[in-house]
């Protein structure tokens, strides 16, 4: 089986109320694909439509090439994580993994062997409704990995852990995608994917703004701009306007410039005897680069912005 | 399907709450026939009573908690969210409804299994002990025989009945609330209603008036339905509400 997950013009309505609206997308194996998008981009609606929980109204989503509702044992093809609150609170961890491991034919030793990787052998006999969020997080990784399977579909993983665990989740998202896995993790929040994605799908208002490559959308989003550190902020900021660069303030002694290569910044500022300390070319963060992609796209905005 | 039910009575067998609900369903079900055998006396001229009806009358108090555990087999799994998680694992609709009345229905036999028999053993002595003559009591003779089967059946019936609703309406206040009202309220209606072909009809359509004929043993004439038939009308009503409850659970969204 391919590891992939092909999404294709999804359309769904709830009501009046456009939760997809042509969402297309692929996710390839052997990187992690971050889903981003402010609440209600149809990022979970998204996932529920290839796990085959929600109907589209259009379109279809393959997981290698086949609707999941096709697929025999398909905890074997896709693991996912929804929601890791969705257990019943009376059952222990390990009988909680066990019966999903019965409906996949999975003998019981899977269930010990998933729980010693997320770290939960010694609460496995507890009941899962005492766990805090953070072994709910990991129960529910622990369920997604049960049939080994080659495609991940993970909802907000990072939701309720703690550092110790946001770094742990960071390695083990890394090591899925290093042992050939497609892995597909939704967040709200870009920071939570900067150093962990390799790929990113942007989506707002039930559809695919950006698909891209991590590194790609920082370089498109700093425009080839260069940070300028001087005491002498208004003269430099005169000679490179005069040399046709646009120049904005950032801070007491900093300048954005844009429209000049760092070389020719270099050269005009030498020209006018400005004195400088530094120029570098400007990177954006992740978090920023996002801000300008959805910034039309967010639904439900704080009135105060 | 195999390994849907080996699923679905791995959930069943690992939550505590099964074998507290079985054992309250056989506790119950005991305890109303021995109190309502307790309650009857015959005269030297003869007896009125229907053995079957008194000594199975426990089935009546015990459906409500089958009920309870049908309805929560399913509602359990919607009230938390893992119904995603069942259908995820399992994405053949109809296959996991199928497994969880396959389930249900073995725990149902089994605790009506129990209850049944130790119901009438209990029944029959607390009744000789009233002065009531032996020979209608005897357990191998054929209607009360046919009253202890079709009570177990009985029973198993309900379980289903109340797992289509449940799984119709996703909620457990709702569910228990439909499954009890439509079990106790063509009884309490017969009461109420005073034009005798009303009742008739009344009687004829309702699960538990007509589903329970099978614990006649005397005057059957005097029924509107044969006892088998009378099952019947409960088989029919269950037959709907899985039906009913399995076609919403395939093309609804979970």
């Amino acid at each position: 089986m391919r590891a992939t997950i092909e999404v294709s013009g999804l359309r769904k309505r709830f009501g009046p109320t456009v939760a997809l609206d042509g969402m297309s997308f692929t996710v390839r194996p052997g990187r992690v694909t971050g889903f981003v998008g402010p609440n209600g981009a149809g990022k979970s609606t998204t996932m529920r439509v290839i796990l085959g929980l929600d109907a589209a109204d259009e379109g279809h989503a393959l997981i290698g090439g086949r609707p999941y509702r096709a697929l025999r044992s398909p905890l074997r093809h896709v693991g996912a994580l929804l929601d890791a609150g969705a257990l019943q609170p009376g059952r222990t961890a390990r009988d909680h993994l066990l019966w999903l491991a019965r409906s996949q034919g999975l003998p019981a030793g899977r269930v010990d062997e998933v729980l010693e990787r997320v770290g939960l052998e010694s609460a496995a006999r507890r009941r899962a409704g005492g766990f805090s969020l953070g072994m709910r997080q990991r129960l529910g990784i622990a369920a997604a990995l049960l049939g080994d399977p080659p495609v991940l579909l993970l909802d907000e993983p990072v939701n309720g852990l703690d550092p110790e665990g946001i770094v742990w989740m960071r390695g083990l998202l890394r090591s899925l995608a290093g042992e050939g896995r497609a892995v597909l993790v939704s967040s709200h929040l870009m920071g939570e994917l900067e150093g962990t994605a390799d790929h990113l799908v942007v989506v707002g208002r039930g559809r695919v703004i950006a698909d891209t490559g991590v590194a790609d959308l920082i370089a498109a989003a700093s425009r080839d701009r260069v940070t300028l550190r001087t005491a002498a902020r208004a003269a430099a900021a005169s000679a490179l306007d005069r040399a046709g660069a646009a120049v904005a303030a950032t801070g007491q002694d900093a300048l954005v410039v844009s429209g000049l290569p760092p070389e020719r910044v270099v050269a005009v500022l030498n020209a006018d005897g400005v004195p400088f300390s530094e120029v570098a070319a400007y990177r954006v963060t992740l978090e920023q680069a996002y801000l300008d992609l959805t910034g039309d796209a967010v639904e439900y905005r704080g009135a105060a912005r | 399907m195999r390994t849907y039910l080996h699923a679905e009575w791995t959930k069943v067998r690992t939550l505590a709450g099964t074998g507290r609900l079985l054992l309250t369903i056989i506790v119950l079900t005991v305890a109303a026939s021995a109190t309502a055998s307790a309650l009857v006396s015959c005269t030297a001229e003869g007896c009125g009573h229907d053995p079957g009806r008194i000594g199975l009358f426990g089935v009546q108090v015990g459906q409500a908690v089958v009920a309870v555990l049908a309805v929560l087999a399913v509602t359990g799994e919607y009230g938390t969210g893992m119904i995603r998680l069942t259908l995820a694992a399992m994405p053949r609709r109809t296959g996991v409804l199928a497994a969880k009345a396959a389930v249900l229905t073995g725990l149902t036999l089994a605790a009506g299994g129990v209850a049944v028999p130790v119901s009438l053993l209990v029944s029959r002595r607390v009744l000789l002990g009233n002065g009531f003559p032996p020979d209608p009591l005897d357990p191998t003779g054929g209607p009360l025989l046919r009253a202890a089967v079709g009570s177990v059946l009985y029973l198993a019936l309900v379980a289903l009945l109340s797992l289509g609703v449940a799984t119709a309406v996703r909620d457990s206040a709702t569910a228990v609330g439909v499954v009890l009202g439509l079990l106790y309220l063509f009884p309490a209606l017969i009461l109420v209603v005073s034009d005798e072909d009303w009742q008739r009809f009344l009687w004829k359509v309702s699960p538990t008036n007509a589903g329970l004929a099978v614990q006649a043993t005397t005057r059957l004439a005097d029924l509107p339905l044969t006892p088998w038939a009378g099952l019947g009308v409960l088989a029919a009503w269950t037959a709907a509400a899985l039906l009913g409850g399995g076609l919403l659970l395939r093309i609804r969204d979970a």
